[in-house]
């Protein structure tokens, strides 16, 4: 039996929100420390060149520089996530692939003489060819943009599951179509910045990042130094999304100017950098091939998947797989084969996204609405039909432990009136379903899981150290609330120190869907363990049996025999008297198969467990204007149990707006390598305005493994939305969709394709 | 460079500055007066994180000279707190969970407050127009709306 959680599930107000609502809640742009210099950085201007010669002295002579550097102050090592893939020095040696690369780094007494100094920077270019387009720099004469990729195909994804090609054969329909998703710009509201502070061979950094120890591990080996002297320190982050997974050029530049200078160096990259310099989504191209049975039943599905990675290999095979299982994750499919390439452009360098695969996933549940409408079948039961259940194997062999597509898609389905809906559609209006499923942490080898230590404070109250982030979810609030029932105490009586990596033990970090059902998990543990040694303490002391014992609300009591109970504090301070303070370790590490690789064997458990989710779009189309309105929308996610209540609502809600919505406005648009919008004024992020009516719907599966059954917090919404809102244009239009975002231009094009008109 | 004497009436206390002509007000009020609850979202009035008071309207502090502003009043949200105690507008974006990242909070809740000042009792309309100046990319600003409707009916209509 589920026992009642006393503040487990609540509507909790977050324990940061109040130092958010006062602005006292420091960013990093906020940090100013002692004698701190100014940085800025000289940029390429050019999407691929040789670079001849670098003069940085008339720099160096203007009075107020500091220091100035350049790649021969770094070490010659390359970042990639993977051995295989390591090619980015972060700061350019001799060539540079991408507009916006970062070239030479300046620290000077304030912004205006840092600016002067870049501009004193003699930089000799050889300008060489260049290339935009995936399948142009696939092609044989295409520039080779890196030595070691041939053919700028920076990483092959190959999955070979079953018989695919007898599967085709014996299906009874077969449908193949393409589609194309131009990438979109993260837009945290944060633009990047770096405060990094050199003294007495350490190195103390400050960044908006999503998982520290990840981080200072990628700028020990940058700097080449040691691991202990790199530390990253917990500060508040505004806005993540994948955009802040990753070691930055910044963050080198950063840490080389200090070292340089001898102080504490500031960079904060301007709005236009932040887009055109730091990590943005890849463009994908699609092409979806399916089978099935008469009866709707998935038999085959083949794809060719095409990312176009920018200049360098970011997470590479990561990037390039991620939108495939969180199909594979949600469906039902014996036979598959999915090639998935990412290749060099020179473009702007790009990463995850908690939204990425808009072509991939809008394709493949658009292709399937059709497959649903030539069979005779509606888009709801096809889906049930083929949905994955718990016990069952995704195509790769991760077996689901909880959840399963059915609930979310009932849920869903019941809230937003699906059928009665769908048989009462007028001209211009559409009702559309989108499904997914997302894995909650996955293989980072050791790195993997999550370590938290505990101790009891004289007072009774607890200090909880866990490596776990915050970039604006909601985790450390998460980490403090599970304390807070483990332990008994209420929520102001603990302290959180988190995210620092001198401090606190490893932590995958806030990506990957770790946080609470790993991260969360070690938070439990740990308390469960001081809670044991508590326990154990009273017995002896109120002489009753510990396994009658428990501790609620500060107070030590016995489960059977109310009249018997002790402040806990009491106990706390008899076991400082013992030399045996209340010190506690927790520790999880996610059942995932280790012997996974991303490219080498794509096949064993992928994650500890899978998050469901279903979402229902509303809208109308005016086929005059191709102008699209969402007025509702119902998007049910399967957070496992939600720890608050509140915090899982908001992440739905919010992945509404970063997918649902901003699948009608957001695109970054290039010109060859030059980003077009960079700014918040052109680049389309979806107003209060232009929402719809959310209704989020918690769905509750009760993980095995997850911290009181939770999983992850909304991000199945951030990857089903917007194929439920293209799902819904196409139900209103009733002609193929190829091309997203789906601004009126797009679906006026489409709308006229369809009559045979202008295809052009 | 030319410099201007500007006297403000900041967060309710006289000040005195001496700026340079191309200082924006938030330059001033982060860098000159350590005043951060101001953020710099985009620098060219986009986004709204920069909001702050200028006699009591809402005012996009990143796009506003310091020097054309003597005499004026300004607030920022570290003036909105009755000492410990946060005003009802931003107890309400506590409640109803309001707040993820922060960056954009500050300048969100200015926004409300400059609209429930004007407006004590706005609808729901009238809320989702009026913070559609501001944008927030966390939450879909349902939970927004939901917090400025809780604020109006907690303030005191003004007669």
């Amino acid at each position: 039996m589920d026992r009642e959680y006393t503040i487990v599930g609540t509507r909790m107000t977050r324990t940061d929100s109040l130092a958010k609502v006062t602005g006292s809640a420091s960013f990093t742009a906020d940090l100013k420390l002692p004698r701190m210099l100014c940085a800025k950085v000289l940029r390429s201007p050019h999407p691929h060149a040789k670079i001849l010669n670098i003069d940085t002295s008339r720099a160096l002579r203007l009075p107020g520089v500091k220091a100035v550097v350049t790649a021969a102050d770094a070490h010659g090592v390359k970042w990639g996530v993977f051995k295989y893939t390591q090619d980015h020095p972060m700061i350019a040696v001799d060539r540079v692939r991408y507009v916006g690369e970062d070239v030479a780094g300046v620290a000077a007494a304030d912004e205006e003489t840092a600016l002067e100094a870049l501009d004193l920077i003699q930089v000799d270019y050889e300008p060489l060819p260049a290339v935009f387009n995936p399948e142009d720099a696939m092609k044989k004469d295409a520039p080779l943009i890196h030595e070691e990729y041939a053919n700028n195909i920076n990483v092959h994804v190959h999955i070979e599951v079953g018989e695919v090609d007898e599967a085709f054969g014996q299906a009874h329909l077969v449908r193949e179509d393409t589609f194309h998703a131009a990438g979109e710009a993260y837009s945290t509201l944060e633009p990047y910045a770096t405060v990094a502070s050199y003294a007495n061979g350490y190195l103390d950094l400050w960044m908006p990042n999503a998982a520290p120890h990840v981080r200072a591990k990628a700028l020990s080996n940058l700097l080449k130094m040691p691991l202990n002297k790199v530390r990253v320190r917990r500060i508040n982050v505004g806005g993540h999304f994948g955009s802040r997974s990753e070691v930055s050029p910044g963050d080198l530049v950063t840490s080389l100017l200090s070292m340089k200078a001898g102080c504490p160096v500031k960079l904060v990259l301007t709005r236009e950098e932040n887009a055109a310099c730091t990590r943005q989504v890849h463009d994908i191209q699609a092409t979806i091939k399916t089978g099935v049975k008469k009866d709707g039943t998935i038999t085959a599905k083949e794809f060719r998947v095409v990312y176009d990675g920018g200049a360098y290999s970011s997470t590479g095979p990561i990037a390039a797989s991620i939108p495939y299982y969180v199909y594979e994750e949600a469906y039902r499919f014996p036979n598959v084969r999915y090639n998935g390439y990412r290749v060099i452009t020179n473009k702007g360098i790009r990463g995850m996204y908690g939204a990425h695969g808009r072509a991939f996933l809008c394709g493949n549940e658009m292709q399937l609405d059709m497959i649903a409408r030539e069979l005779g079948m509606d888009p709801m039961e096809i889906r049930l039909k083929n949905g994955l259940k718990v016990g069952e194997e995704t195509a790769t062999k991760s077996v689901i432990i909880s959840g399963g597509l059915e609930e979310p898609i009932r849920r869903a389905a019941e809230q937003a009136n699906w059928t009665e809906k769908r048989a009462g559609l007028t001209e211009g209006e559409g009702i559309g379903m989108g499904c997914v499923a997302v894995m909650c942490g996955f293989p980072m080898g050791f790195r993997s899981g999550s370590a938290c230590y505990v101790k009891l404070n004289d007072d009774g109250q607890a200090t909880i150290v866990t490596g776990i982030c915050d970039t604006g979810m909601g985790n450390e609030s998460m980490a403090i609330q599970i304390a807070s029932e483990v332990l008994g105490i209420p929520v102001e009586d603990i302290s959180l120190v988190n995210a620092d990596t001198v401090v606190t033990n490893l932590d995958p970090g806030a990506y990957s869907q770790a946080a609470s059902f790993v991260g969360g998990n070690a938070v439990k543990r740990a308390c469960e363990d001081a809670k044991r040694q508590i326990l154990g303490f009273a017995a002896t002391k109120m002489n009753h049996p510990a396994e009658d014992l428990d501790i609620r609300d500060r107070t030590i009591i016995s489960k059977t025999d109310p009249s018997k109970s002790m402040p806990m504090r009491w106990i706390v301070r008899e076991a400082f008297f013992q030399g045996k303070p209340i010190a506690a370790t927790g520790a999880y590490m996610p059942k995932v198969d280790f012997q996974r690789e991303w490219i080498k064997k794509p096949y064993g458990q992928m994650a500890g467990t899978f998050s469901f989710g279903c979402s229902v779009a509303e809208v109308t189309v005016d086929k005059e204007t191709g102008q699209i309105r969402i007025p509702h929308f119902v998007a049910a996610h399967d957070c496992g149990n939600p720890i608050n209540t509140m915090a899982v609502e908001g992440q739905i809600e919010g992945s509404v707006q970063q997918a649902g919505v901003a699948v009608l406005t957001e695109e970054t648009r290039w010109t060859e390598g030059l980003l077009l919008n960079p700014d918040l004024l052109e680049y389309k992020v979806p107003l209060a305005c232009d929402m719809p009516e959310i209704e989020p719907l918690i769905v509750c599966s009760n993980d095995p493994e997850g911290p009181f059954g939770a999983k992850e917090g909304g991000l199945t919404t951030r990857m089903n939305a917007y194929s439920a809102v293209v799902c819904a244009a196409h139900n209103a239009l009733g002609v193929p969709l190829n091309e997203f975002p789906l601004t009126p231009d797009r679906v006026l094009k489409a709308l006229d394709a369809a009559k045979g008109g202008d295809k052009s | 460079m030319e410099r201007f004497k500007v006297k403000l009436q900041l967060n309710g206390e006289a000040v005195e500055l001496d700026v340079n002509p191309s200082e924006t007000l938030l330059e001033t009020l982060r860098d000159r007066l350590e005043l951060t609850g101001a953020k710099d979202g985009c620098g060219l009035g986009a986004c709204g994180s920069c909001t702050v008071l200028l006699n009591g309207l809402p005012t996009r502090s990143c796009i506003v000279l310091t020097a054309e502003l003597d005499g004026s009043e300004v607030s920022t949200i570290e003036s909105l707190a009755d000492g410990t105690k946060p005003a009802p507008v931003q107890e309400s974006f506590m409640e109803k969970g309001a707040v993820q990242c922060g960056f954009c909070t500050p300048g969100m809740i200015l926004t409300a407050k400059g609209l429930l000042d004007r407006n004590s009792r706005p609808t729901k309309e009238e809320i989702i127009r009026s913070i559609s100046s501001n944008l927030c990319r966390c939450t879909g600003y349902k939970k927004i709306v939901e917090a400025v409707e809780a604020a109006s009916s907690t303030e005191t209509p003004k007669t």
